[in-house]
């Protein structure tokens, strides 16, 4: 028996958002400081304002950047035709971060000659332009450079990121030491990916743009489809490839520059996610996409919730980025092993 | 000289081997603090009161300025921003001194706060000096707790030729500490969150200096646990719901500390801001600033 897609992309989407309600629940629910839910509930403090003003807006940001970063993850992996394509490997999240940080960097100096003017610079939406701008180049830059011969070669895209991305934590290391110690704490936050206490107006604009560029990243994902099969073969099937790409890329870079203007490199998170995702749903992307895109949520949103758990006798916590890495790090290799079998062994 | 012959250079090369070997645990911390006698000295210790003292913190610069000695300064760190040795030339940092600038200076002391950070790069300091035709003396003064840095001038003035003064001023700094400490006995205790980094989140534990100021003080620390600087859960700092909390992060925007706005006070505005971070250099100015600390805890007692 074979479900219709419709029935499967209903099923897939009710799987990933009781998965994200789960993952919130449970990170609404666990924490440093053992609190009464139904304290909370009836609105007595301190529970009230944990719960409320904290664990949630907390939880829901590790939601946007969670479901950016793994649609994104997902839409580069169709555009590479690789699996190990992800943001962070790609050296997006790394542009991303470099725009954002020029930008901060720049706000600073503003702020010493025209104070408001910088703060203004400083705020979220234009550190969130920045982020976006920095992704986009990088992923012109690295798909650019991952041409050999006129051909796309993965590997050769792969490493160019990598590269890339250890370039640009040189040159942040570089800006930290020219801004005021107060953005330079701020400018290590983005090398680490971490997810913190955001305002409400910061995660209105987040939640904003993630919706938007997930959104056009689910609506283009029939053309993904056509773009896995080879550029030669998605034209002959009638697709304006170079348009399609070129959304795709644009649509990718800001969910990626979304996600770091939020909580800075959180690396793997776009890797891991699809690749289960994929498992489940198989490869129509027109699954794929939206319910990477859950499951991305609520991927984040436990990571966030282990990485504040892990270290709880130490009476500290780690950055979310520790953990995604310390989990992502491995299963790269464990991928990379996988995919390099010859054709014949799989 | 140095390096004449490949043969000079091997053997050189050699006895540097051999003496970092045996020599190697010379600056390893006591885990004595300089009041228990936990000051260590590497190398010949002067004859005469040394001249060209190069000092490796902040904090020891102003022990040898509140000396008088300022003369006798011939280098400090980038960090050192009394406006006595704005001239001085620096010698990089208080965590990474740089031994090369250090023995350009060709000092006949060297005054360093024994801390972990910088171990590595003393070391090879001790071993240059060891190595060179006008080896230089190292004074290790572990200073952890107010106890230490009211040791220290003692200290310091006994390496500088200057018992007295040093003696002096310990017991000038002694007398400050013990005043704020009469004035506190008795008042209410408040409690008090001590922070010195937003985000994320570091508060000052137990086993760092601003709990024993906030104790001196007649305030109570509310973190609990055994690190002195822990990177701190915002909702246990909620739900701590201290009385009052310290901004020690003047080189931080004022407005900032709103991002801390969940703690109940901080919505109320029982914020107390340190104008500089005197309260966290472990020397004179941190005694000197422990008066006003005193006054921002008990408005109620400045009156």
């Amino acid at each position: 028996m074979k479900a219709s897609r419709r029935t499967r992309l209903a099923l897939a989407l009710a799987a990933g958002a009781i998965a994200v309600a789960l993952a919130v629940v449970l990170s609404g629910a666990v924490g440093a400081q053992p609190i009464s839910i139904s304290a909370a509930l009836a609105g007595r403090d301190p529970d009230a304002t944990i719960l409320w003003s904290l664990r949630l807006p907390r939880a829901l940001l590790a939601a946007l950047v969670g479901c950016a970063l793994a649609a994104a993850g997902t839409a580069l992996q169709a555009l590479l035709r690789n699996p190990l394509a992800e943001p962070f490997v790609l050296g997006v999240s790394g542009g991303a971060a470099l725009g954002g940080s020029i930008v901060l960097v720049a706000a600073a100096a503003l702020s010493r000659l025209a104070g408001p003017a910088g703060e203004l610079l400083g705020s979220a939406p234009p550190v969130a332009v920045g982020a976006v701008a920095g992704a986009a180049l990088s992923t012109v830059l690295v798909f650019g450079l991952g041409r050999i011969g006129g051909r796309l070669v993965p590997e050769a895209a792969l490493l160019v990121g990598i590269v890339f991305n250890s370039f640009v934590a040189g040159v942040i290391t570089l800006m930290k030491m020219l801004v005021p110690p107060e953005q330079a704490s701020r400018l290590l936050y983005w090398l680490l990916g971490a997810v913190g206490y955001e305002s409400p107006g910061t995660l209105a604009v987040g939640a904003i743009l993630v919706a938007l560029s997930v959104a056009t990243l689910v609506a283009l994902s029939a053309q993904v489809n056509l773009l896995t099969l080879g550029d030669e073969e998605a034209a002959s099937l009638g697709l304006d490839v170079r348009r399609a790409r070129a959304w795709v890329f644009f649509a990718a870079s800001a969910a990626t520059g979304a996600a770091v203007a939020l909580a800075g490199m959180v690396g793997f998170v776009g890797l891991i996610v699809p690749h289960l995702v994929r498992r489940a749903v198989g490869p129509d992307h027109r699954l794929l996409i939206p319910a990477s895109a859950l499951f991305g949520a609520a991927f984040l949103v436990l990571a966030d919730a282990l990485a504040r758990l892990a270290f709880l006798p130490l009476g500290t916590e780690p950055p979310v980025g520790a953990v995604t890495a310390f989990l992502g790090g491995p299963f790269f290799l464990w991928l990379l092993r996988r995919t390099a079998r010859p054709e014949g062994a799989r | 000289m140095i390096g004449r012959s490949p043969a000079a250079a091997l053997a050189l090369a050699a006895a540097l081997a051999a003496g970092a070997a045996a020599r190697a645990d010379d600056l390893r911390p006591t885990g004595k603090g300089a009041a228990e006698g936990g000051s260590i000295w590497v190398g010949e210790r002067p004859a005469a009161p040394p001249r060209r003292v190069v000092v490796l913190a902040p904090s020891l610069t102003d022990v040898v300025l509140a000396l008088g000695l300022g003369g006798r300064l011939a280098g400090v760190t980038r960090q050192d921003d009394a406006p006595e040795v704005a001239r001085l030339p620096r010698v990089g940092g208080f965590i990474d001194p740089s031994p090369e600038a250090i023995l350009a200076l060709s000092p006949d002391l060297v005054l360093w706060v024994a801390d972990g950070g910088a171990l590595a790069a003393v070391r090879r300091l001790a071993e240059l000096s060891r190595a060179s035709s006008r080896p230089f003396p190292i004074l290790a003064i572990p200073i952890v707790t107010v106890a230490d840095v009211l040791a220290t001038p003692r200290i310091v003035g006994e390496a500088l030729g200057d018992r007295a003064a040093g003696e002096r001023l310990s017991r000038a700094l002694a007398a400050d500490v013990e005043a704020v400490r009469t004035r506190a006995a008795g008042l209410a205790r408040p409690r008090a969150l001590f922070v010195v980094g937003r985000e994320p989140l570091v508060v000052a534990g137990p086993a760092s200096f601003p709990d024993e100021l906030l104790s001196i003080c007649g305030a109570e620390n509310v973190v609990r646990g055994g690190r002195p600087w822990p990177v701190y859960p915002l909702e246990k700092a909620v739900a701590d719901d201290p009385d009052v909390v310290v901004d020690a992060a003047p080189q931080e925007p004022a407005e900032g500390i709103r991002r801390l706005s969940a703690i109940p006070a901080v919505r109320r505005g029982a914020v107390l801001r340190l104008a500089n971070d005197d309260l966290i250099r472990p020397g004179p100015r941190m005694v000197r600033a422990l008066g006003d600390l005193f006054r921002g805890l008990h408005p109620e007692a400045a009156r």
